[in-house]
């Protein structure tokens, strides 16, 4: 499988590790449904993997000039195209859980952004860091237009950041890699914190905030 | 989620089915499949053999798991047993819709199997109706749900998600210094 | 899969609102009786029953909860908040009795989210209401029927040294807690049926709760009978073609 796209010299790296790790095509469309679950079921916007998707976009369309090629009626380009529809149904159902995101938290999404480090990797890729921030613009003026401008001038500004994610809510997950001595908060006073070890491959239900962490590392998997 | 996108999902398992025709290897972006001989095994994933099914382009040989005997003694099983008991398949409802819905006529005792999976995904339902209701009046704070399929789960998610977070919230009023108890003026 | 052109938003459940959730902003409207510190001059339009220009101190009235939030001032007080009375000691005891008999969407119908706003206005200035609640915590359980495992946590919980939010929480979520499975169980359950009577004394975030279950048992019921597999077309356009294109032309 590498030798066949080796040619077309599209070596797939992912930078987020810092080191150049080569993936195969079903490594990377593995990856692509990983982060499509996750995105689905944390309730905040993660890491974005603009990397990814555009790796997996050179796929489609490198197979789709291939399909070019091909005549009408040949069995195995109908097979292709089935696989194409299908990864592009779980790219744009994973981009499409992120601006939904992004819709229901722009203010603490660009609030977010703002404060972030100058080397650290930002949450948005820049298609996205322009949507969020024409959202903000059309929802103000739109805000503005239909109700602040009516109200005396002391009362002209709402404050849209109270809406942000609740990273105290309750996720499933499954266990990729094993790990040890996970802090569970006790839910009453009369409850005492515990710690459990996560076996791998086994699943849970807990709260988002402990296992933050290891959902962007990888080792626990949402669903 | 959807119970499509779980099927959806569901669709990627793979299955040995008889194909009728000849073809080279496919090199799909996902793996490599066949190549197809007419009469010989071969291994694809459940989207494409369903559509070569369709297409009458081969038979489906139906996985080990789904037989009357194995099943039966699955639900006898899932009955006994207070937990969840490990399932033939993480996609065991789902694949047996799919498979029973297109290609039934290659699988013998097609109902049967229906009613028994039917029984044993009742079953398992009516346990994480239990757990989950011992789960919200103990108000844990995690929970191990070993063997349960996505779908299981995907069925009473947001009820049990959002229940536990109308809890958790009503329950942060009690600490009146935490950032969410404070009192805000709008 | 139908993705909704409008997603309606939440309510903020706990002592601070969605600014953007229609149920928020119904909860704040609700009245409660408070009684004027001070004098209010000039205001007098605002209470119906007297004709006085001026709002008299002393005077009782109903006020929307946004009002009184906003009056409301632990250090110099113009006006004190009195606890509804379903949350007095009456309805406690019947409440531990055994909560799932209990209308709540007649007596609330946001018991839930109004009950935790109620905290804005905890004070100690006010002993009779803390000493009433501390009583009837005292009181609790009376052994009611409540079912054996509930019991158990109610005494853990007595156990806690009580204050007056606190303990009034507690019995919050413990109606709560009694009453979710029966909310569980009839969402669960009911397919393809009138709902109008299981959820007709359930609270607001009960219903939700409630429509959160049936919608997980409904798509799960459509993908089982195949449902989902049938195309059909979007609600959008449906409602789009009953229009007149007249009606789009301002």
């Amino acid at each position: 499988m590498l030798d066949a796209l080796s040619d077309d010299g599209s070596n797939i790296s992912e930078a987020d590790d810092g080191q150049e790790d080569v993936m195969t095509p079903a490594e990377l469309i593995g990856k692509l449904e990983e982060a499509w679950l996750n995105e689905k079921f944390s309730p905040e916007l993660l890491e974005n993997k603009s990397e990814m998707v555009e790796c997996v976009m050179e796929q489609l369309t490198h197979m789709e000039a291939n399909l070019q090629r091909v005549r009408k009626g040949d069995v195995k380009a109908s097979v292709h195209r089935m696989e194409i529809d299908r990864i592009r149904f779980v790219l744009s159902s994973y981009l499409r859980s992120r601006l939904q995101k992004i819709e229901k938290y722009f203010p603490h999404v660009l609030e977010k952004e703002k404060s972030r480090a100058d080397g650290d990797p930002s949450f948005l890729s820049p298609e996205e860091f322009a949507f969020t921030k024409e959202y903000l613009t059309n929802t103000e003026t739109y805000l503005k237009s239909v109700a602040l401008k009516h109200m005396p001038p002391n009362l002209q500004t709402v404050d849209m950041l109270k809406a942000e994610p609740c990273l105290d809510s309750f996720v499933f997950l499954r266990v990729r890699e094993r790990q040890e001595n996970i802090l569970v908060e006790p839910e009453t006073d009369e409850q005492r914190e515990y710690v459990v070890d996560l076996e791998e491959g086994s699943q849970h239900l807990m709260r988002y905030r402990t296992i933050a962490p290891l959902v962007s590392t990888g080792a626990v998997q949402l669903i | 989620m959807d119970p499509s996108e779980v099927e959806f999902l569901a669709e990627k398992e793979v299955v040995k089915i008889i194909p009728n025709f000849s073809l080279d290897k496919i090199y799909l972006i996902g793996g490599d499949l066949g190549p197809f001989n007419p009469g010989m095994p071969v291994e694809v994933p459940v989207w494409l053999a369903l559509n070569l099914k369709q297409r009458q382009k081969c038979r489906i040989v139906q996985p080990e798991w789904m037989d009357v005997d194995k099943l039966e003694e699955i639900r006898d099983l899932e009955r006994k047993e207070e937990t969840f008991t490990p399932v033939p398949s993480p996609y065991y409802m789902e694949l047996t819709k799919l498979l029973l819905n297109h290609a039934s006529d290659n699988i013998p005792k097609a109902d049967e199997i229906r009613t028994l999976v039917k029984d044993i995904w009742d079953t398992r339902i009516a346990k994480l109706r239990l757990s989950a209701d011992s789960f919200i009046s103990q108000q844990e704070a995690h929970a191990k749900l070993d063997n349960l399929t996505l779908m299981e789960i995907n069925t009473t998610r947001s009820f049990l998600l959002n229940s536990l977070n109308c809890m958790y919230k009503l329950r942060s009023n009690l600490q009146p210094g935490s950032s969410r108890g404070k009192s805000q003026d709008y | 899969m139908e993705t909704p052109s409008y997603v309606p938003v939440p309510p903020g459940v706990g002592m601070e609102d969605n600014f953007f959730s229609l149920d928020d902003i119904l909860l704040s409207h609700e009245r409660l009786p408070s009684r004027m510190e001070c004098l209010f001059p000039r205001l007098g339009f605002l209470e119906k029953s007297s004709d006085s220009r001026d709002i008299q101190e002393g005077t009782k009235m109903e006020m929307p909860l946004f009002l009184a939030k906003g009056l409301y001032e632990r250090k110099r007080r113009v006006v004190s908040v009195e606890l509804p009375k379903v949350y007095k000691e009456g309805w406690r005891t019947v409440f531990s009795a055994d909560p799932t008999v209990v209308d709540l969407h007649k007596m609330g119908p946001y018991y839930y989210g109004l009950g935790s706003q109620m905290l804005h206005f905890d004070s100690p200035e006010n002993p009779e209401i803390a000493q009433a609640i501390l009583q009837c915590c005292a009181e609790w359980p009376p052994g009611g029927a409540i079912g054996s495992n509930m019991l158990g946590h109610f005494q853990k919980l007595m156990s806690v040294s009580p204050c007056l939010p606190l303990s009034w929480m507690k019995s919050n979520i413990m109606t709560f807690i009694g009453r979710f499975r029966r909310t569980m169980d009839s969402s669960q359950n009911a397919y393809n049926e009138d709902t109008s009577a299981l959820v007709e004394r359930l609270d607001y975030l009960e219903r939700a709760l409630f429509k959160a279950g049936q919608s997980g048992l409904n798509s799960f019921q459509c993908w089982e009978r195949g449902r989902a597999s049938t195309l059909t077309a979007s609600s959008l356009v449906l409602n789009y073609r009953k229009r007149k294109i007249t009606d789009l032309q301002p």
